[in-house]
Formats: structure tokens, sequence, C-alpha cells
């Protein structure tokens, strides 16, 4: 089959997947035989394909939506918003009802869907799922390329000796978990830490955290800490859940203890009986969590603290702050790391109350009015040597593999007996989250000719969604967590099953986002 | 189509102009019909393609595995130099090539991880089928939708006062939605199914008490925490209950920072329901009997609580009860090790404040042993050493 010796027409010599256990070669019967015809064909074959997914995916999409009629003149195009179907025998577009005419006429029989690149087969009158070519399907619509060498955003998660790649090497040092066995199980609320279960559940199905776990990135049978190693706790909770056949509430006993044990005098506040607030929890965690895998320094806030550990690596990005001189013109730039980005409400719930009578507002326009607005103030410039009016624009630096953002849902009425208030402005959030705009590269050149690319590369998916009900000093917290595409919701020790449409119209309190590509 | 602007409708042809639309009204209806067409075309790619590769790899999956079966060559990586033909595959030297459509050739699903078939609808709830009794499936099973239970159908005992419950939080229930917890709570304990799990405590990593997980960070909050009010309550609490920690029945597992837990006078007038709870309680103890196989089982976990336990059990007459936490698909395979004990020292504490003066033995159940080898055997260990330890419970308060 590929095997066959190159010829000198083509110097890419393209090669079927080879054969793995428990799935079939070819697609389909008739996709097997044009891929042993001979090399040549393989070659051109494959080589379109990669063709046509570039013309549907970087290019404008009136062109893959422009298919020319088979009969009758051919300056009567077609312009349809439903899919067309791409030959990959020859450069024809054609129109679902063309597609058997064409067949007919030039013998071709196989064509590439325009909106999902899906290998459509006319003898088998019907979708293929051929494995080479999902392949570079699947990684053309992932990254935006069919290479897989690529430079990646954290070089030092992908990190791995070519040893440890090899299929032999993975099949002997991996134990397999049951089939049961799948990460979905409450947690019990053992006394108001429902605040504490959602951040759990998060962490949980998290696919970042959950690969460091369980391919023994922190191995608990042999950490150098202490006894009450919160990152070991975590350790052994993902082996709970991802390893054994329980489907009972997990008793998270030595989080909890961990978690009382833990001497953080800023979370001090925290450790108490009482309902506490999630988002501090998730803190609290994560700082936690860095001191037992990252570089033992204190992640201090606001300033570029760097380094490798598991949780930088996932939740922190970096902020940059640019403030321009009114007077002369100057900017400085302050970059800080971030953990998460905080969305005040109050403000804009105000001013939109003052607009009009909409009390729904979106995420997109919480991130507008903090990361593309600028705002004023004043600050001494060093060129000019005194206090200055200055334009303050905070925008994002980098962009974290997993976003968190916090709803501040609360606003402190003023008085003599402050009190905190909750806001229960519904917020839309979107599955998918473009983050380009708030970026620094959002007014780029770069950004604006070749924004396919970069759009995508700033594309996350809505992971988990941690809601709260009740007031503000009392209430009961639940999670959304996404596993593969299946929602599901978490209530302390109940899972149930999910519909995206109970997920959206939620009340988010705090929301995570996955980058989609990591490349 | 969308360009033509004479056209009524879209690809779908469910969203229509009505007869006498204007040109914009047509194209804005074809328009709208098309994007619909769109929504339904992804979807069903999706799910075509989910479908269709499990069905295409099920047919490799057998071929391989007839295969295998024809050749004499035990290793199990070895390529077997056969050359096998089902309906649906082909397999020849180590490669498997399809044979027509999968979709229409092969019929069922395997797992391709374990090579059972996967049971493709839900035992219970919405769209439930009754499986076939005759065929071992694999362990994924599709996820239950039912109300008040959860994905695996189970549900818990409802909660209620002993059961580490304040009032406040039993009326908020109520309010949030009473439907949920009622199936669990409209069943007499002596019919309750294996589905119907109570809640398991765990041992403080501090002072290695078994704590109901309920008041675990109560608990934990006394123990460990030694801050504020709680600590001082503790404190004035050790001393005043110093004496009979040693080997009383009644006060030897009293979290000491539970007293925040004791319903007001008022709240068993206020919720009937919750007197209710206590009483299948009482039946639970009563149906003791009717599990014999359960009771068998005890002494295989019994070991290890009693290493733990020196201090407390091994001075402590126990009562064993019969009822279990298997859930369903433990009880269909009968994994006897995974069955679970539930132990609690039956006594009746006098309530201070509370009129009804009653028993109440809090049901605690262990969960099971984790049945399959872990990763890390060495860790495993450690945990079932800590979660096994919750065979006892702690006494209501």
């Amino acid at each position: 089959m590929a095997a066959q010796p190159a010829t000198p027409a083509s110097p890419v010599n393209f090669k079927i997947k080879s054969p793995q256990v428990g799935k079939p070669l070819y697609g389909c019967e008739h996709l097997q035989r044009l891929f042993n015809q001979d090399q040549a064909t393989t070659n051109t074959s494959i080589s379109h394909f990669k063709q046509i997914l570039r013309r549907i995916l970087d290019v404008s999409p009136v062109l893959k939506q422009t298919a020319k009629p088979v009969e009758g003149p051919p300056n009567e195009v077609a312009v349809t918003l439903t899919p067309t179907y791409h030959c990959l025998q020859c450069p024809s577009i054609v129109t679902e009802e063309d597609r058997a005419k064409h067949g007919t006429k030039k013998a071709h029989r196989f064509y590439v869907d325009s909106r999902s690149g899906a290998l459509y087969c006319q003898m088998c009158d019907d979708l293929v799922w051929d494995s080479t070519l999902e392949d570079l399907r699947l990684r053309k619509f992932g990254t935006g390329t069919f290479s897989s060498n690529r430079k990646r955003k954290h070089d030092e998660l992908f990190a791995s000796d070519p040893m440890k790649e090899n299929a032999q090497y993975i099949s002997t040092h991996t134990t397999m978990g049951s089939c049961k066995a799948n990460g979905l199980r409450g947690i019990y609320n053992a006394g108001a830490t429902c605040y504490q279960n959602v951040v759990l559940q998060s962490f949980l199905h998290n696919p970042v955290l959950r690969n460091y776990y369980l391919s023994d990135g922190h191995q608990s049978g042999n950490c150098p800490n202490t006894p009450h190693c919160l990152s070991c706790a975590m350790d052994d909770m993902f082996q709970d859940f991802y390893a054994t056949e329980n489907t009972n509430g997990y008793t998270a006993a030595n989080i909890l203890s961990g978690f009382w044990i833990s001497e953080k005098k800023a979370f001090e506040n925290l450790v108490t009986t009482k309902e506490q607030d999630a988002h501090e929890f998730f803190q609290f965690l994560a700082e936690e969590l860095h001191e037992r895998n990252g570089d033992g320094k204190k992640p201090e806030s606001g300033s570029e603290h760097k380094c490798n550990c598991i949780i930088h690596q996932t939740f922190y990005g970096k902020l940059q702050t640019t403030t321009t001189c009114m007077h002369c013109q100057s900017d400085t730039n302050q970059v800080q790391s971030f953990l998460d980005l905080s969305l005040p409400l109050e403000n804009l719930t105000q001013k939109k109350g003052k607009k009009a009578k909409a009390q729904s507002m979106t995420l997109q326009e919480c991130l507008d009015e903090e990361y593309t607005k600028p705002d004023k103030c004043e600050y001494r410039c060093h060129n000019c040597q005194s206090n200055q009016q200055a334009r303050r624009k905070t925008s994002i630096k980098r962009l974290p593999n997993v976003l968190s953002i916090q709803m501040k849902r609360f606003e402190f009425k003023q008085g003599r007996n402050e009190r905190a208030a909750k806001i229960d402005t519904p917020v839309q959030f979107p599955l998918q989250l473009n983050m380009l705009p708030y970026t620094n590269r959002a007014d780029t050149r770069e950004a604006k000719e070749n924004n396919n690319e970069l759009e995508r590369s700033c594309t996350y998916d809505l992971l988990s969604v941690i809601v709260h009900v009740g007031e503000i000093d009392t209430g009961h917290y639940t999670a959304y967590c996404r596993v593969g595409d299946n929602w599901f919701a978490f209530n302390d020790h109940k899972v149930e099953v999910a519909q995206i449409s109970d997920v959206l119209s939620a009340r988010a309190y705090l929301l995570f986002y996955i980058i989609r590509s990591l490349a | 189509m969308s360009s033509e602007g004479g056209a009524k409708t879209g690809k779908a042809g469910v969203i229509v102009a009505p007869d006498d639309a204007t040109v914009m009204d047509n194209l804005a209806h074809s328009v709208l019909d098309d994007v619909l067409y769109n929504i339904v075309h992804d979807l069903l790619i999706k799910v075509h393609r989910d479908e269709k590769m499990a069905r295409g790899n099920t047919a490799a999956i057998k071929v391989e595995k007839l295969a295998s079966d024809a050749s004499e060559s035990s290793a199990p990586d070895a390529k077997p130099d056969v050359r096998i033909e089902t309906e649906a595959a082909i397999y020849d030297d180590g490669k498997v090539t399809l044979k027509g459509n999968p979709l229409k050739t092969t019929k069922e699903i395997l797992c391709p991880r374990c090579h059972l078939p996967r049971l493709l609808h839900p035992t219970d709830g919405k769209g439930a089928r009754k499986p076939d009794p005759s065929v071992i499936y694999c362990k994924k099973h599709p996820y239950i939708e039912k109300p008040g239970f959860d994905i695996y159908g189970q549900t818990w005992v409802a909660p209620g006062p002993g059961r580490g419950k304040k009032k406040k939080d039993i009326e908020q229930k109520k309010l949030d939605g009473d439907a949920a917890n009622s199936p669990a709570a409209e069943l007499t304990a002596k019919d309750r199914p294996p589905n119907v799990l109570s809640y398991p405590s765990a041992t403080c990593s501090k002072c290695k008490r078994c704590i109901l997980v309920t008041r675990l960070n109560n608990h934990m909050g006394s123990c460990i925490g030694n801050s504020g009010r709680n600590a001082s309550r503790a404190a004035a609490q050790k001393i005043s209950n110093g004496g009979s920690n040693g080997g009383s029945q009644n006060n030897d597992n009293t979290p000491p920072g539970s007293q925040k837990g004791t319903p007001l006078p008022t709240s068993r007038a206020a919720s009937p329901r919750k007197r209710d709870g206590d009483e299948f309680d009482e039946d639970a103890d009563e149906s003791d009997p009717t599990n014999p196989k359960k009771k068998k089982l005890k002494p295989a976990s019994l070991p290890k609580k009693v290493i733990l336990k020196t201090k407390n059990a091994t001075t402590k007459k126990e009562k064993v009860k019969g009822s279990s936490m298997l859930n369903v698909e433990q009880k269909i395979d009968d994994v006897v090790k995974n069955s679970t004990v539930q132990v609690a020292p039956k006594k009746s504490t006098p309530k201070g404040p509370s009129p009804a003066k009653k028993a109440k033995p809090s049901m605690v159940a262990k969960p099971p042993l984790p049945s399959l080898a872990s990763k890390k055997g060495g860790k495993r260990d450690r945990d079932v050493e800590s979660e096994s330890s919750g065979t006892l419970s702690s006494p209501p308060q």
C-alpha cells in the first residue's frame, strides 16, 4: 500500500496511517481502493484533501460556499449558506443536488463537506470517517495547521523525551482504569463546604490539571512535603475519581484537613465552619497547590511572578497596564500576572439601569468595560517630573490556558452600617469566547490582517460554571462542568445530566474557559 | 437558495414565507431556514461520526478477536498470520479493512477498552429500556436522567435531624424543590432499594475518630481549627465530657462542635417529616435479619477497622446493621467484596431541649472498597485505610 517506491514526480510522499489495533484501516472499501492504486494517487488525494481544508478554513467563506453548476452555463454560480461539496479528485465545488451528476459525468466519487470537512463517499452514499483523513481534518480544525511540530504556548507542559512517546513504553507503564471510572462523582458536603466542592469539581474536570495528576505529576507516595500536603490530597482525589468504580459521593476529608491545617494567613477568615466564598477558596487552593508544586515562593499578587508549576501553567496569565501621560504622551507599561479576571457588575448595572430597563448584559460587555476602555487617573510622570493627568488602559498580555473569570456579584451599600448586597443581574456568557479584543494585540495590524489565525489562538471554550444561589451571606453553591461534549450538574454529592440551556441560563459567579488549541 | 430572492424558503423547508411576502421577507425566511438547516446538519454530522466510528471499531475488534482465536500463538501482541472474514470486516496480515457500511453490518457497539458490549439505553428514567439479563455489558452505562436521582440512578436518605442537617438547611431544601427529595423520603427503610445511599463517615486526620461526613467540617473546625468561639466551646465541652470520653458508650464520639447542629426544640414541631425520617431509621434496625448475606460479609472488613479503632471499637458494644449502600450495578454483578456493612452503636442519648426523646442510630455506611488495581498500588492502600475506617458511625448528638 503506502510503502510503494516514490515516483520522481512526487517529492513528498503521503503515508496512510499505520494499522491500529481495534480500528479499521480505511474509512470504507472504496477509499481503500483509492489509496491502494498507487502512491501518486494517494499523494494527490491527500494533498487535495489538505487543499480543500485550507480553502474551507483559511480563506473567505464566499469561496467555499460558491458552487458551479454541473450543467448549464458555467457562469451561473450559486452562493449558498448550506453546505457545498468539494470534489476530492478535481477542483469542482458542487451543490448537494449536483453531486450525483458530477459523479456520473467525471466518475469522481469523493466529496468534502464545506461545513465540517467530512468526507462523503458516493458509492457508500454516506459520510465516511477514514483514520488518515480524520487525523488531518481534526488537526486543521483544532489548531489551524497540519503540522504537529509547532511551538506550543507552554513547552514545559509537553516536554517529553521520545522514548516516552513510544506506544510500547506507554502501554507497559499504564494501568487502565475501569470503564466505569469516569471522574463523575459527587462530593459530600461536610457541613457548609459546598463552596469547596464546586471548586474541587471544577479542578477535577479541568483537563490540564487532570492530566497532570493522572500522569503522576505529583505523587502522593513520594512527596517530600509535610504529611498534610494539599497537593497529595488532590492526587488522592484524582485517583479516587478516575481509577475506582465507586459511584457514591466522595468524602474530601484529606482536602478538608489539609485546608484546616494550612497556615495561610491571608485566608485565615476562610478557615471556619461557616459558609464561605468559593472564589476565595479557589485562590487559596491555587496558591497552596502552587507552593506545593512550584518554586515554593509565595505568589506575590501584582508582581510578575515567574513559575513553571502546574497552577501557573494552567491558570496564570499576564495583564499589561499602559499609562499614557496626557501632557507628554509618554507611555509607561506595567505587567502583572493574574490568576483570574474579576469583573465588576456594579457600575455596569447602574449604567444600564439608567439607559434602559434591559436588566441583562453579556460577559463581553463586562470585559469590554474592563479591558478595552481606558480610564483616567492621575500619576507622577517621569518625563514631566510632575503629577499629570493620565490615560490608563489595561489589556491582557498573555492569555492563560484556563481562563477563570469572577463576576463580582456584590456591592457595598454606603452608610453607617456598611452592608454588602448581592447583584442578581443575569449575565449572558457564551459557550465559545473570543478573547482577542481584550489582549494587547487587539489593535495591532497583525490582528486586523491575519484575523483568522490569531482569533483561533484566542478562542476559549466554556469548561465549568459555578453558581451561587441565595443571599450574600448564606446560600448554596452548585457547579456545572463539561466532560467531553456532555454537561453535568454537581450539587454536592449529587451528579445529574445538565442541558446546555440550563448551563447558559445559570447566574454564574465563577466561569472557567479553556483554550481551544494549545498550539 | 438564499441567492434567489424569489424562493420562499431555504433548504430545510421548515420556515416558509407567506404567499404575499415581499422579496426581502422571502430572503429573510430563506436565510433563517438555511441557518436552521446548518444547525441540524452539524448536529447530525457529529452524531453520525461518533456512531459510525464506534461501529467500525466494533467490526475491527470482532474480527481481530476471531483472528487471535484462530491463531495458535499465545503472545498477545503478535499479529496472527491468518485471514479472517466476517460480514463486516476482513482481517489480513495485521490489517483490518471494512466490508460495506458498518452502520448496516454492525448492530452493537463494543467498548474499545474491555471489548464488552456497551449498554445503549439507560436502565431507568428518560428513555429507559430493560437490558438483556443474559449479556454482560461494559461497565460504562448511559447516564440516567430521572428527577430525584443522580446519573447512576442513586438517591440518598433524606437528611434529617441527627444526620447532620440543621433546621434551616432542611427548610431551605423544601423551598428549593421538595420533589427532588421525596422519592427517598417516601420509601420505608424495609423496601428501600439498594440505590438509596446514606451518608458515609470519614476519619478525622488529627484525632482519628470517625465523623459522619456532614459534620466533618464542624468537627475539624474544633479539632484542628483552634480558632475563635468554636475552640473555646470545644474546650469547654472537652472539660465537661472529659471523664466519659474514655470508655462510655454514650458520649465517646460526640463531635465537640456538634452543639451547633442541635436542632432547636421548635424544629420538631415545625417539620413533621423529620420525624418520619427518624422512624425509618428505626425500621432499618429491625430489618437487620432480612439481610443475612451482608451480615456475613462483615468479618471481611472488620480486621482493618479494629486496627484503626483500637481505642474505641474494642470497648464498645456494636450492633451490626444489614442495610447496605450497594448500587444497582454492584448488585447485578454481585461483587461480593464491594458489599458494605453498616455498624451503628445503638443507644439512646438523652436530648436536652428536645421534647421527643428518641433513640436515633445514625445511618452510616462505608464506601465500597476500591476494587480495581490502581496506578499506584501503595497509595491505594493508604486511601482504603482512611476510607474504610468510616465503618463506625458517630452516634447522633
